[in-house]
Protein backbone atom coordinates (compact mmCIF):
# COMPACT_ATOMS: atom_id res chain seq x y z
CA UNK A 1 0.00 0.00 0.00
CA UNK A 2 1.36 3.26 -0.27
CA UNK A 3 1.42 7.34 -0.18
CA UNK A 4 4.08 8.49 -3.09
CA UNK A 5 4.06 11.47 -1.63
CA UNK A 6 2.57 14.79 -0.94
CA UNK A 7 0.98 15.43 -3.95
CA UNK A 8 -0.05 19.36 -2.98
CA UNK A 9 0.17 21.92 -0.25
CA UNK A 10 -3.23 24.42 -0.64
CA UNK A 11 -2.36 27.45 1.43
CA UNK A 12 -4.17 30.77 2.30
CA UNK A 13 -2.76 34.08 1.07
CA UNK A 14 -4.05 37.46 2.00
CA UNK A 15 -3.10 39.11 -1.41
CA UNK A 16 -3.55 36.72 -4.22
CA UNK A 17 -1.27 39.08 -6.68
CA UNK A 18 2.10 39.69 -4.55
CA UNK A 19 1.69 35.77 -3.92
CA UNK A 20 1.24 35.16 -7.50
CA UNK A 21 4.67 37.28 -8.15
CA UNK A 22 6.08 35.32 -5.64
CA UNK A 23 5.29 31.99 -6.55
CA UNK A 24 5.01 32.51 -10.19
CA UNK A 25 8.09 34.99 -10.64
CA UNK A 26 10.40 34.10 -7.77
CA UNK A 27 10.00 30.82 -7.04
CA UNK A 28 9.52 29.95 -10.75
CA UNK A 29 6.45 27.72 -10.59
CA UNK A 30 4.29 27.09 -13.81
CA UNK A 31 0.89 28.49 -13.40
CA UNK A 32 -1.59 25.48 -14.55
CA UNK A 33 -5.31 26.93 -13.64
CA UNK A 34 -6.86 30.03 -11.56
CA UNK A 35 -10.74 29.95 -10.35
CA UNK A 36 -12.73 31.97 -7.91
CA UNK A 37 -9.99 33.18 -6.12
CA UNK A 38 -7.46 30.30 -6.42
CA UNK A 39 -4.67 29.82 -8.09
CA UNK A 40 -2.88 26.46 -9.31
CA UNK A 41 1.01 25.69 -9.65
CA UNK A 42 3.17 23.06 -10.40
CA UNK A 43 7.29 22.94 -10.62
CA UNK A 44 9.44 21.90 -14.03
CA UNK A 45 10.11 18.81 -12.85
CA UNK A 46 6.25 17.61 -11.95
CA UNK A 47 4.00 16.00 -14.34
CA UNK A 48 0.90 16.03 -11.92
CA UNK A 49 -1.55 19.00 -12.59
CA UNK A 50 -0.98 21.35 -9.51
CA UNK A 51 1.57 20.54 -6.25
CA UNK A 52 0.99 24.34 -5.08
CA UNK A 53 -2.77 26.03 -4.64
CA UNK A 54 -3.32 29.24 -3.48
CA UNK A 55 -6.47 30.97 -1.86
CA UNK A 56 -7.03 34.43 -1.41
CA UNK A 57 -8.45 35.00 2.24
CA UNK A 58 -5.98 34.27 5.58
CA UNK A 59 -2.58 32.80 5.92
CA UNK A 60 -2.01 29.59 6.94
CA UNK A 61 -2.46 25.85 5.40
CA UNK A 62 -5.87 24.77 3.73
CA UNK A 63 -5.05 21.10 3.06
CA UNK A 64 -2.57 18.73 2.30
CA UNK A 65 -2.87 16.07 -0.53
CA UNK A 66 -1.72 13.12 -0.41
CA UNK A 67 -1.48 10.93 -3.85
CA UNK A 68 -1.36 7.06 -3.11
CA UNK A 69 0.25 4.01 -5.64
CA UNK A 70 -3.28 2.31 -6.13
CA UNK A 71 -6.86 3.16 -5.99
CA UNK A 72 -7.09 0.46 -3.54
CA UNK A 73 -4.75 2.19 -1.16
CA UNK A 74 -7.49 4.52 -0.59
CA UNK A 75 -10.31 2.10 0.95
CA UNK A 76 -6.90 0.65 2.91
CA UNK A 77 -6.43 4.05 4.30
CA UNK A 78 -10.19 4.65 4.99
CA UNK A 79 -9.93 1.58 6.69
CA UNK A 80 -6.94 2.15 8.87
CA UNK A 81 -8.36 6.16 9.83
CA UNK A 82 -11.77 4.69 10.71
CA UNK A 83 -9.67 2.39 12.99
CA UNK A 84 -7.33 5.01 14.37
CA UNK A 85 -10.89 6.77 15.33
CA UNK A 86 -11.24 9.39 12.74
CA UNK A 87 -14.22 10.47 10.96
CA UNK A 88 -13.50 10.18 7.07
CA UNK A 89 -15.29 11.46 4.05
CA UNK A 90 -15.19 10.40 0.57
CA UNK A 91 -14.46 13.09 -1.80
CA UNK A 92 -15.39 13.30 -5.79
CA UNK A 93 -13.44 13.67 -8.78
CA UNK A 94 -13.43 17.73 -9.38
CA UNK A 95 -14.14 18.59 -5.66
CA UNK A 96 -9.92 19.90 -6.68
CA UNK A 97 -9.74 20.88 -10.19
CA UNK A 98 -7.95 18.07 -12.08
CA UNK A 99 -7.94 15.58 -9.18
CA UNK A 100 -9.72 12.20 -8.74
CA UNK A 101 -11.69 10.65 -6.26
CA UNK A 102 -10.42 10.27 -3.00
CA UNK A 103 -11.03 10.43 0.85
CA UNK A 104 -10.56 13.77 2.85
CA UNK A 105 -10.04 13.54 6.83
CA UNK A 106 -8.77 15.99 9.74
CA UNK A 107 -5.52 14.21 11.26
CA UNK A 108 -5.43 13.85 15.55
CA UNK A 109 -3.58 17.63 14.69
CA UNK A 110 -6.78 19.20 12.95
CA UNK A 111 -4.97 19.59 9.47
CA UNK A 112 -7.18 18.34 6.77
CA UNK A 113 -5.73 15.49 4.58
CA UNK A 114 -7.44 14.76 1.36
CA UNK A 115 -5.64 11.37 -0.45
CA UNK A 116 -6.05 10.42 -3.59
CA UNK A 117 -4.87 8.19 -6.70
CA UNK A 118 -5.74 10.12 -10.11
CA UNK A 119 -4.89 13.41 -11.22
CA UNK A 120 -4.59 15.06 -14.65
CA UNK A 121 -1.26 14.35 -16.20
CA UNK A 122 0.56 17.63 -17.38
CA UNK A 123 3.70 16.09 -18.05
CA UNK A 124 7.10 17.84 -17.09
CA UNK A 125 8.65 20.66 -18.82
CA UNK A 126 11.22 18.45 -20.39
CA UNK A 127 8.67 15.61 -21.21
CA UNK A 128 9.30 12.01 -21.44
CA UNK A 129 11.30 12.08 -24.84
CA UNK A 130 14.91 12.32 -24.87
CA UNK A 131 14.23 14.78 -22.42
CA UNK A 132 16.76 17.63 -21.81
CA UNK A 133 18.40 18.02 -18.18
CA UNK A 134 16.12 21.25 -16.89
CA UNK A 135 14.08 23.58 -19.35
CA UNK A 136 16.17 26.31 -20.83
CA UNK A 137 14.35 29.71 -19.57
CA UNK A 138 13.15 29.05 -15.95
CA UNK A 139 12.00 31.61 -14.22
CA UNK A 140 13.67 32.72 -10.77
CA UNK A 141 14.77 30.13 -8.39
CA UNK A 142 13.01 27.48 -10.75
CA UNK A 143 11.95 24.85 -8.55
CA UNK A 144 11.72 21.68 -9.83
CA UNK A 145 8.61 20.50 -7.25
CA UNK A 146 7.23 20.51 -3.93
CA UNK A 147 9.17 18.26 -1.28
CA UNK A 148 7.34 18.31 2.28
CA UNK A 149 6.12 20.17 4.90
CA UNK A 150 6.41 20.82 8.52
CA UNK A 151 3.53 20.88 11.03
CA UNK A 152 2.93 21.88 14.90
CA UNK A 153 1.04 19.38 16.82
CA UNK A 154 -0.21 19.57 20.60
CA UNK A 155 0.50 15.76 20.77
CA UNK A 156 3.99 14.67 18.07
CA UNK A 157 3.91 11.28 19.32
CA UNK A 158 0.21 10.68 18.64
CA UNK A 159 0.57 12.00 15.30
CA UNK A 160 3.88 9.83 14.35
CA UNK A 161 1.75 7.25 15.89
CA UNK A 162 -0.96 8.31 13.32
CA UNK A 163 0.91 8.68 10.30
CA UNK A 164 2.42 5.28 10.98
CA UNK A 165 -0.36 3.31 11.11
CA UNK A 166 -2.61 5.33 8.75
CA UNK A 167 0.00 5.96 6.19
CA UNK A 168 2.21 3.59 6.70
CA UNK A 169 5.05 6.25 7.34
CA UNK A 170 8.10 5.60 9.63
CA UNK A 171 10.22 8.12 11.16
CA UNK A 172 13.67 8.74 10.35
CA UNK A 173 14.36 11.21 12.98
CA UNK A 174 12.87 12.43 16.01
CA UNK A 175 13.64 15.11 18.56
CA UNK A 176 12.84 13.35 22.03
CA UNK A 177 12.83 14.48 25.67
CA UNK A 178 15.45 11.67 26.27
CA UNK A 179 16.71 8.73 25.30
CA UNK A 180 14.12 6.53 27.49
CA UNK A 181 11.31 4.42 26.05
CA UNK A 182 8.98 6.34 28.08
CA UNK A 183 10.26 9.68 26.21
CA UNK A 184 8.02 11.75 24.83
CA UNK A 185 8.37 13.36 21.38
CA UNK A 186 8.88 16.72 20.56
CA UNK A 187 9.48 16.34 17.01
CA UNK A 188 9.24 13.66 14.25
CA UNK A 189 10.41 13.84 10.76
CA UNK A 190 8.30 10.76 8.69
CA UNK A 191 8.49 9.33 4.91
CA UNK A 192 7.23 6.82 2.94
CA UNK A 193 10.11 5.57 0.98
CA UNK A 194 13.34 6.35 0.34
CA UNK A 195 12.63 10.54 0.50
CA UNK A 196 14.19 11.77 3.66
CA UNK A 197 11.10 13.22 5.16
CA UNK A 198 8.11 13.77 3.29
CA UNK A 199 5.95 15.40 6.27
CA UNK A 200 7.26 16.12 10.15
CA UNK A 201 5.80 17.66 13.00
CA UNK A 202 6.86 19.38 16.01
CA UNK A 203 5.26 20.45 19.46
CA UNK A 204 3.28 23.54 19.07
CA UNK A 205 -0.39 24.87 18.50
CA UNK A 206 -2.57 22.45 16.39
CA UNK A 207 -3.49 22.84 12.85
CA UNK A 208 -0.72 25.43 12.17
CA UNK A 209 1.79 25.58 9.31
CA UNK A 210 5.50 25.81 9.78
CA UNK A 211 6.67 25.98 6.34
CA UNK A 212 6.49 23.72 2.96
CA UNK A 213 9.38 23.27 0.98
CA UNK A 214 10.49 23.01 -2.57
CA UNK A 215 13.20 20.71 -3.28
CA UNK A 216 16.40 21.97 -5.26
CA UNK A 217 19.61 20.07 -6.52
CA UNK A 218 22.63 21.20 -4.09
CA UNK A 219 24.20 23.80 -1.90
CA UNK A 220 25.40 26.35 -5.06
CA UNK A 221 20.97 25.94 -5.70
CA UNK A 222 20.23 26.76 -2.51
CA UNK A 223 22.51 29.76 -2.29
CA UNK A 224 21.77 30.97 -5.52
CA UNK A 225 18.21 31.00 -4.54
CA UNK A 226 18.58 32.99 -1.13
CA UNK A 227 20.48 35.63 -3.67
CA UNK A 228 17.32 35.64 -5.38
CA UNK A 229 15.10 35.89 -2.15
CA UNK A 230 17.62 39.63 -1.83
CA UNK A 231 17.53 40.86 -5.66
CA UNK A 232 12.86 40.06 -5.37
CA UNK A 233 13.29 41.53 -1.26
CA UNK A 234 12.10 38.05 0.22
CA UNK A 235 12.46 37.97 3.89
CA UNK A 236 14.63 36.07 4.65
CA UNK A 237 14.31 33.87 7.80
CA UNK A 238 17.49 31.66 8.36
CA UNK A 239 20.17 30.19 5.97
CA UNK A 240 21.81 29.07 3.33
CA UNK A 241 22.35 26.67 6.73
CA UNK A 242 22.59 23.00 6.94
CA UNK A 243 19.80 20.84 8.34
CA UNK A 244 21.61 18.66 11.53
CA UNK A 245 18.37 16.94 10.93
CA UNK A 246 18.25 15.20 7.73
CA UNK A 247 21.71 17.08 6.67
CA UNK A 248 19.37 18.47 4.13
CA UNK A 249 21.04 21.85 3.30
CA UNK A 250 18.37 25.31 3.13
CA UNK A 251 17.46 28.39 3.37
CA UNK A 252 13.53 29.00 5.18
CA UNK A 253 12.19 32.46 3.89
CA UNK A 254 8.45 33.93 3.85
CA UNK A 255 5.87 34.22 1.11
CA UNK A 256 4.26 37.88 0.92
CA UNK A 257 1.54 36.98 3.26
CA UNK A 258 4.09 36.11 5.55
CA UNK A 259 3.80 31.46 5.63
CA UNK A 260 6.96 30.21 5.58
CA UNK A 261 8.93 28.48 2.70
CA UNK A 262 11.81 26.93 2.43
CA UNK A 263 14.45 25.24 -0.49
CA UNK A 264 15.67 22.43 0.69
CA UNK A 265 19.05 20.00 -0.67
CA UNK A 266 20.34 16.91 -0.39
CA UNK A 267 19.42 15.00 3.08
CA UNK A 268 20.25 11.25 2.85
CA UNK A 269 18.18 8.43 1.55
CA UNK A 270 16.04 6.64 4.10
CA UNK A 271 15.15 3.00 4.73
CA UNK A 272 12.51 1.88 7.29
CA UNK A 273 15.49 -0.48 8.64
CA UNK A 274 17.43 2.26 9.42
CA UNK A 275 17.90 3.25 12.80
CA UNK A 276 16.35 6.37 13.62
CA UNK A 277 18.76 9.49 14.30
CA UNK A 278 17.48 10.44 17.91
CA UNK A 279 18.13 14.21 19.05
CA UNK A 280 18.24 15.39 22.49
CA UNK A 281 16.30 19.08 23.18
CA UNK A 282 20.07 20.14 24.69
CA UNK A 283 20.94 19.72 21.15
CA UNK A 284 17.98 20.50 19.18
CA UNK A 285 19.57 24.17 17.91
CA UNK A 286 22.57 21.72 15.87
CA UNK A 287 19.45 19.75 14.73
CA UNK A 288 17.45 22.29 13.29
CA UNK A 289 20.32 24.92 12.13
CA UNK A 290 23.57 22.75 12.36
CA UNK A 291 26.29 25.50 11.32
CA UNK A 292 24.45 28.27 14.01
CA UNK A 293 23.77 25.92 16.78
CA UNK A 294 20.90 27.46 18.42
CA UNK A 295 17.29 28.01 17.39
CA UNK A 296 16.13 31.65 17.00
CA UNK A 297 13.43 33.51 18.56
CA UNK A 298 11.45 32.41 15.67
CA UNK A 299 11.52 28.82 14.94
CA UNK A 300 8.85 27.57 17.45
CA UNK A 301 7.06 30.88 17.78
CA UNK A 302 6.38 32.29 14.01
CA UNK A 303 3.48 30.36 12.27
CA UNK A 304 0.72 30.58 10.14
CA UNK B 1 5.20 61.85 7.54
CA UNK B 2 4.40 60.75 11.05
CA UNK B 3 6.80 60.34 14.19
CA UNK B 4 6.57 57.15 16.33
CA UNK B 5 7.17 57.63 19.51
CA UNK B 6 8.44 54.90 21.60
CA UNK B 7 7.18 54.64 25.27
CA UNK B 8 8.61 54.85 28.10
CA UNK B 9 11.71 55.25 26.21
CA UNK B 10 10.78 58.80 24.71
CA UNK B 11 12.81 57.61 21.24
CA UNK B 12 11.12 59.74 18.69
CA UNK B 13 11.24 57.67 15.45
CA UNK B 14 10.64 59.43 11.80
CA UNK B 15 9.27 57.67 8.68
CA UNK B 16 8.73 58.11 5.32
CA UNK B 17 5.12 58.51 4.09
CA UNK B 18 3.19 54.97 3.83
CA UNK B 19 5.77 53.80 5.57
CA UNK B 20 5.40 50.79 8.11
CA UNK B 21 5.74 50.94 11.67
CA UNK B 22 8.53 48.58 11.47
CA UNK B 23 10.14 49.35 8.85
CA UNK B 24 10.46 52.49 10.15
CA UNK B 25 12.55 51.41 13.61
CA UNK B 26 14.31 49.47 11.40
CA UNK B 27 15.35 51.86 8.91
CA UNK B 28 16.01 54.08 12.18
CA UNK B 29 18.72 51.50 12.87
CA UNK B 30 16.57 49.74 15.86
CA UNK B 31 15.75 45.67 16.15
CA UNK B 32 12.83 44.19 17.92
CA UNK B 33 11.23 41.12 17.56
CA UNK B 34 10.07 39.97 14.54
CA UNK B 35 9.04 37.21 12.44
CA UNK B 36 7.73 37.07 8.75
CA UNK B 37 7.96 41.08 8.36
CA UNK B 38 4.50 40.28 6.06
CA UNK B 39 1.79 40.29 8.16
CA UNK B 40 1.32 36.66 8.93
CA UNK B 41 2.64 35.72 11.79
CA UNK B 42 1.44 37.84 14.51
CA UNK B 43 5.18 37.94 16.20
CA UNK B 44 5.49 41.60 15.72
CA UNK B 45 2.50 43.37 17.68
CA UNK B 46 3.22 46.11 19.55
CA UNK B 47 0.38 48.66 21.05
CA UNK B 48 -0.42 52.03 20.16
CA UNK B 49 -1.18 54.56 23.36
CA UNK B 50 -1.32 57.33 21.07
CA UNK B 51 -2.26 58.74 17.61
CA UNK B 52 -4.01 56.60 14.52
CA UNK B 53 -2.79 54.24 12.13
CA UNK B 54 -4.25 51.99 8.85
CA UNK B 55 -3.09 48.88 7.75
CA UNK B 56 -1.63 48.97 4.00
CA UNK B 57 -2.86 45.38 3.35
CA UNK B 58 -5.79 43.19 4.43
CA UNK B 59 -4.70 41.26 7.75
CA UNK B 60 -5.87 37.74 8.43
CA UNK B 61 -8.20 37.07 10.94
CA UNK B 62 -6.17 34.73 12.33
CA UNK B 63 -3.60 37.46 12.74
CA UNK B 64 -5.74 39.79 14.63
CA UNK B 65 -8.76 39.39 16.12
CA UNK B 66 -11.83 41.58 15.84
CA UNK B 67 -10.92 43.20 19.62
CA UNK B 68 -7.55 43.82 18.48
CA UNK B 69 -8.85 45.97 15.87
CA UNK B 70 -10.16 48.11 18.20
CA UNK B 71 -7.99 47.61 21.42
CA UNK B 72 -4.95 49.98 19.93
CA UNK B 73 -3.01 46.59 19.21
CA UNK B 74 -0.82 47.48 16.18
CA UNK B 75 0.58 44.49 13.65
CA UNK B 76 3.79 46.66 13.41
CA UNK B 77 4.92 45.44 9.76
CA UNK B 78 1.84 46.13 8.48
CA UNK B 79 0.55 49.15 10.38
CA UNK B 80 0.76 52.56 8.95
CA UNK B 81 0.46 55.70 11.10
CA UNK B 82 -1.93 57.92 9.93
CA UNK B 83 -0.95 60.87 12.47
CA UNK B 84 2.06 60.59 15.11
CA UNK B 85 1.99 57.42 17.05
CA UNK B 86 3.12 56.22 20.44
CA UNK B 87 3.64 52.63 20.46
CA UNK B 88 4.72 50.49 23.59
CA UNK B 89 6.72 47.68 22.44
CA UNK B 90 5.72 44.30 24.28
CA UNK B 91 8.71 42.18 24.86
CA UNK B 92 10.20 46.16 26.30
CA UNK B 93 13.14 44.39 23.81
CA UNK B 94 13.87 47.34 21.49
CA UNK B 95 17.60 46.88 20.54
CA UNK B 96 20.09 49.61 18.68
CA UNK B 97 21.67 47.41 16.57
CA UNK B 98 23.06 50.30 14.04
CA UNK B 99 22.77 53.81 15.40
CA UNK B 100 24.36 55.27 12.24
CA UNK B 101 20.76 54.94 11.06
CA UNK B 102 19.88 56.24 14.43
CA UNK B 103 21.52 59.40 13.41
CA UNK B 104 20.16 59.80 9.93
CA UNK B 105 16.44 58.79 11.08
CA UNK B 106 17.28 61.66 13.90
CA UNK B 107 18.31 64.18 11.11
CA UNK B 108 15.52 63.51 8.77
CA UNK B 109 13.17 63.95 12.03
CA UNK B 110 14.91 67.07 13.06
CA UNK B 111 14.98 68.50 9.11
CA UNK B 112 11.44 67.86 8.69
CA UNK B 113 10.28 69.70 11.48
CA UNK B 114 11.94 72.61 10.42
CA UNK B 115 10.29 72.11 7.11
CA UNK B 116 6.50 72.07 9.13
CA UNK B 117 7.33 74.99 11.11
CA UNK B 118 8.51 76.98 8.08
CA UNK B 119 5.07 76.65 6.31
CA UNK B 120 2.57 76.18 8.78
CA UNK B 121 -1.16 74.99 8.75
CA UNK B 122 -0.90 73.33 4.94
CA UNK B 123 -3.38 70.11 7.10
CA UNK B 124 -2.58 66.83 6.97
CA UNK B 125 -4.49 64.71 5.05
CA UNK B 126 -4.47 61.34 6.80
CA UNK B 127 -4.60 57.95 3.92
CA UNK B 128 -7.24 55.44 4.15
S1 LIG C 1 6.40 40.01 11.62
FE1 LIG C 1 4.95 38.42 11.18
S2 LIG C 1 3.05 39.54 11.37
FE2 LIG C 1 4.51 41.13 11.57
FE1 LIG D 1 11.79 21.61 5.97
Amino acid sequence: MGVMRMGYAHVRVTDLAEAKAHYANTMGLYETHAEDGRVYYKGWDEWDHHSVVLEEGGVGVVKFGWKVRYSSDLDEIERRAQAFGVTVERMSRGENPEIGDGIRFTTPSEHVFEVYHEATLIGTEVGTHNPDAFPRHLVGVGVPGLDHALITAEDVKGMERFLTEVFDFYATERVQTSLEDDADYIGTWMTSNNQIHQLAVIGGPQGKLHHFAFKLGDWSEVGHAADLFSMDDVPIDVGPTRHGITRGQTVYFFDPSGNRNEVFAGGYLAYPDRPVHVWTPEQLGKGIFYHARELNDRFTTVLT
Amino acid sequence: MPNVTIDPTGEVIWLEPEETVLSGLFRAGFAYTVGCRRGGCAICKVDCLAGTFGYNRRVAESVLSADERTDGTCLSCRAVPQTDVTIRLREGDLRMVNPYLRQINERARQRAEALAAAQPASGVTSKE
